[in-house]
């Protein structure tokens, strides 16, 4: 594997990753930390995951595991989240763990982290405990609630996360019963994604910046500000008055909302006039339908229980992507709720090139999410598997450190790396 | 009331100082994409015209309650730190000058479909003649080739093509929609990260592109663990309610907590937290079994497990029940409303939200920088008046003479 890494090191220079010669150390696990390593490394960043030698990542026991046997060189998120990466076992609770951490970090321009504040500043590992060393690291660091704040050493995870943004509560449930989640690690990615921005930016201007600092990203914060409180904290501010999830879509206009077909669902969205007729004509011109008064979104709002019952007879007669197809040539923004299945199978996809196949040596060739972003110029992208845990220690640690054999196997022994 | 200049917030040691965009971009996610650059130190300028005022622009709320097109308050958080400056683009001249414009910028930002920007004569080979290492980052719903690229979209329904909504819903029921676009603000943060890698590589290379963002392939991303199981399994994944993604933990759910619409989220990772959590119960009989003692145990127990659980949440308050549990090494955390964002002490302590005083002379409230910087200091200033930077743009920045720039005005090709 370790000549596959090198021949991996020199596609990324003739291909001209974006971020060719970006030197990334990631201390993170789960989703938040990994998922903007991945990123760094979609697009040429050298990207080293520190791992503690008693089984890593905890993504690596979270699954999904081929046939459901839980294997840590086999998890399918962990898999997806951490293409590219070389991992590196090291622990952190012993002093040569630490050092040889400094040591990386002095040669690093970024790390990235999702650990709890006071593990890091137990360890000494804590911004104000870095930039003496690493006056020019950037240092990201991705948390549910951020470095600062009553909460910031909260125990918390995605869920803990996302449900104190007010997502839930305004807008994913039905009124009576439990907000609810939006079906995935959504805060850690959404912070991820935030993080990796604000991090390219401050790398790119560094120099302006004047140095290196700390990023203190919080997933909540982000989602909070950016997702429910553009659109609702200002006018709660003014009068005091917010709203609440309804469970059907949209509470004042109509049809928005998703209702089932013969083999799944469709979002069915038709809000404009001339949307709402372009629908009219793709559901045949149903005589239900034909009420002038239908052509105001807002009264269709008052009749959504009618309306959502009439369209749901004409949904049920077809399939998803047959309903797509349809209202989409008569104008109408509505689509099919793709499972994963459908993605994984979508002609779109595959046509783009999006959807890649990697080879690992447990898990054999799988397909893989491409690159978030298509650069045509450096187009980026996973080229090489999820490392095993702690496959590249020895070629790190003796290659870019230069440890001797010696010293190397002494720290082997000691249980360190 | 003196005409802002350049455009960008006021801020130290910003990182995007000098870089110059043109945001044509437009909804929410256009606002966003430009909005992070100038929160980091770029200087960005929507287009916008006169002649169809941005639909933002009519949204209310209004500041104290007066409809008009420089009062929308959620306007002003979306396109916080973005400049404007206004152009007819119906007319040949209003283009002319947009390209003149976009080629004095280091990129431009566009959300239309694919095409829209050719048709306006301001596609990526149109910029490139005016200035060839041009940067164009285009953010259409399904990308610029390929047989769904002319799919519309809002927001909502985007996340539905890259599988998101397919996994929200209460558990073994039928999908239950996101009633805003995730999507959006998302996928404005991913435009900005595009036009960052555009940009390193442009100082590596010296070369310019065109970026083919499709937002479904960002989004798609968020799907991750739930595509894997498929890849691997087989399964086709329905709505989790608010379980673990990948199953992972037991119990992880939103719980009741006393009062109406009252709620509290608890994530119990491994078996050391789960007993936390029955210490922090007290150690109640149904809890101290052994079989609920491994993850293996706890996830044959559901759902009566949750439903015990409950039993016990609901009988105390959401924070303090939080509270408690945080003591017990519990993940634990209040589910907050809207109302509660702008109580609670950590959103407070942390200035997510902050009180601005538009230039228009009243106060509003926006977000401000949602990330902290340990060096650079971001000001955060509410979204731009119409045309609040034209004199800076066309007389010093394209060197209008006074009277080109009264005849676009008389014309309302600057309108």
């Amino acid at each position: 594997m370790s000549d596959d890494n090198v021949k991996w090191l020199d596609d990324v220079a003739a291909g001209g990753g974006a971020l060719q010669g970006v030197r990334v150390v990631e201390l993170g696990e789960g989703v938040s930390a990994p998922f903007c390593a991945r990123l760094f490394a979609d697009y040429g960043a050298d990207v080293i995951k520190i791992e503690t030698p008693a089984g890593g990542d905890c993504a690596r026991g979270w699954g999904p595991f081929p046939g459901d046997q839980p294997h840590r060189e086999q998890s399918g998120t962990f898999f997806v989240l951490n293409s590219d990466k070389r991992s590196v076992t090291l622990d952190l609770a012993r002093t040569e763990g630490r050092a040889l951490l400094l040591r990386l970090l002095s040669q690093a321009d970024v790390l990235i982290e999702n650990n709890p504040p006071a593990r890091l500043r137990q360890l000494g590992l804590d911004y104000a405990a870095l930039a003496p060393h690493c006056p020019r690291l950037l240092m990201i660091s991705i948390t549910p609630f951020g470095q600062t704040g009553p909460y910031a050493d909260w125990h918390a995870a995605d869920l803990n996360a996302f449900h104190l943004t007010g997502a839930g509560s305004r807008y994913c449930g039905r009124p009576a019963e439990p907000p609810l989640q939006h079906g995935t690690f959504s805060t850690d990615y959404f912070g991820a994604y935030v993080a990796v921005t604000w991090g390219l930016a401050a790398l790119f201007g560094r120099d302006l910046a004047g140095g290196g600092q700390q990023l203190d990203v919080s997933t909540a914060e982000a989602v909070a500000a950016l997702f429910v409180g553009a659109q609702n904290v200002g006018g709660c501010a003014q009068t005091g008055h917010f709203d609440r999830r309804t469970g059907i879509g949209m509470a004042l206009a109509s049809p928005a909302t998703i209702l089932p077909c013969k083999d799944g669902f469709v979002w069915m969205l038709a809000l404009e006039t001339g949307q709402w007729r372009g629908l009219v004509a793709a559901m045949g011109n149903p005589d239900w339908a034909q009420a002038e008064m239908f052509d105001d979104m807002f009264t269709r709002g008052e009749n959504a229980d009618f309306i959502y019952t009439m369209m749901r007879e004409w949904t049920m007669t077809l399939g998803k992507q047959e309903i797509m197809d349809l209202v989409q040539a008569h104008g109408v923004p509505s689509t099919a709720v793709y499972t994963t299945a459908d993605v994984a199978g979508l002609p779109h996809l595959h046509e783009r090139g999006f959807l890649r196949e990697l080879e690992h040596p447990l898990l054999g060739r799988l397909p893989t999410l491409g690159a978030a972003v298509h650069l045509p110029d450096c187009p980026g992208g996973p080229r090489r598997a999820a490392p095993l845990l702690g496959e590249h220690t020895e070629a790190v640690l003796r290659g870019e450190l230069g440890l001797a054999a010696g010293e190397f196997s002494a720290l082997a022994a000691a249980g360190v790396v | 009331m003196v005409a802002p200049g350049r455009a960008g917030l006021p801020g130290e040691r910003l990182p995007l100082r000098g870089v110059r965009v043109a945001n044509f971009g437009w909804g929410w996610l256009g606002p966003v994409a430009g909005q992070t650059l100038a929160m980091l130190g770029a200087e960005v300028y929507k287009v916008e015209s006169r002649a169809r005022v941005d639909i933002n622009r009519t949204l209310p709320p209004f500041a104290e309650g007066i409809r008009d097109p420089d009062r929308s308050i959620q306007n002003h958080a979306g396109w916080a730190g973005n400049g404007s400056i206004t152009l007819n683009l119906k007319q040949a001249a209003g283009r002319e000058l947009a390209r003149r414009f976009a080629a004095c910028c280091d990129l431009a930002l566009e959300n239309f479909g694919p095409g829209v920007m050719h048709r306006l004569g301001l596609g990526y080979e149109e910029l490139r003649r005016l200035r060839p290492d041009t940067i164009l980052v285009s953010m259409p719903a399904a990308g610029l080739t390929g047989p769904l690229k002319d799919v519309r979209t809002y927001g909502m329904s985007l996340s539905s093509i890259a599988g998101l909504d397919s996994l929200t819903g209460y558990a073994d029921g039928p999908p239950v929609p996101m009633e805003n676009a995730y999507a959006d603000p998302l996928g404005g943060i991913v435009g900005a990260f595009a036009a960052l890698l555009a940009l390193w590589q442009r100082r590596r290379t010296g070369r310019g592109q065109h970026v083919d963002l499709s937002q479904q392939e960002a989004i798609v991303q968020l799907i991750g663990p739930a595509f894997m199981d498929f890849v691997m399994n087989g399964r086709v994944a329905g709505p989790i309610g608010n379980r673990h993604p990948t199953g992972a933990a037991v119990p992880h759910g939103v719980f009741p907590a006393a009062g109406t619409d009252r709620w509290v989220s608890i994530a119990v990772l491994d078996d050391e937290e789960w007993q936390g959590l029955v210490r922090a119960m007290g150690a109640p009989a149904w809890a101290v079994e052994p079989a609920l003692a491994t993850l293996a145990g706890r996830r044959a127990a559901l759902p009566a497990l949750h439903e015990r659980l409950a039993a016990w949440t609901r009988q105390h308050g959401d924070y303090a029940l939080a509270g408690l549990l945080q003591q017990h090494g519990v993940r634990a955390a209040p589910v907050l409303d809207v109302g509660d964002l702008l109580k609670d002490p950590h959103y407070r302590a942390r200035g997510t939200f902050i009180e601005v005083m538009h230039p228009l002379g009243f106060r509003e409230t926006i977000y401000g920088a949602y990330v902290k910087t340990s060096r650079s200091r971001v000001e955060v200033r509410p979204g731009p008046m119409i045309g609040q930077n034209n004199d800076y743009v066309f007389r010093e920045l394209l060197g209008l003479t006074e009277d080109e720039y009264r005849s676009y005005v008389e014309e309302q090709v600057i309108f």
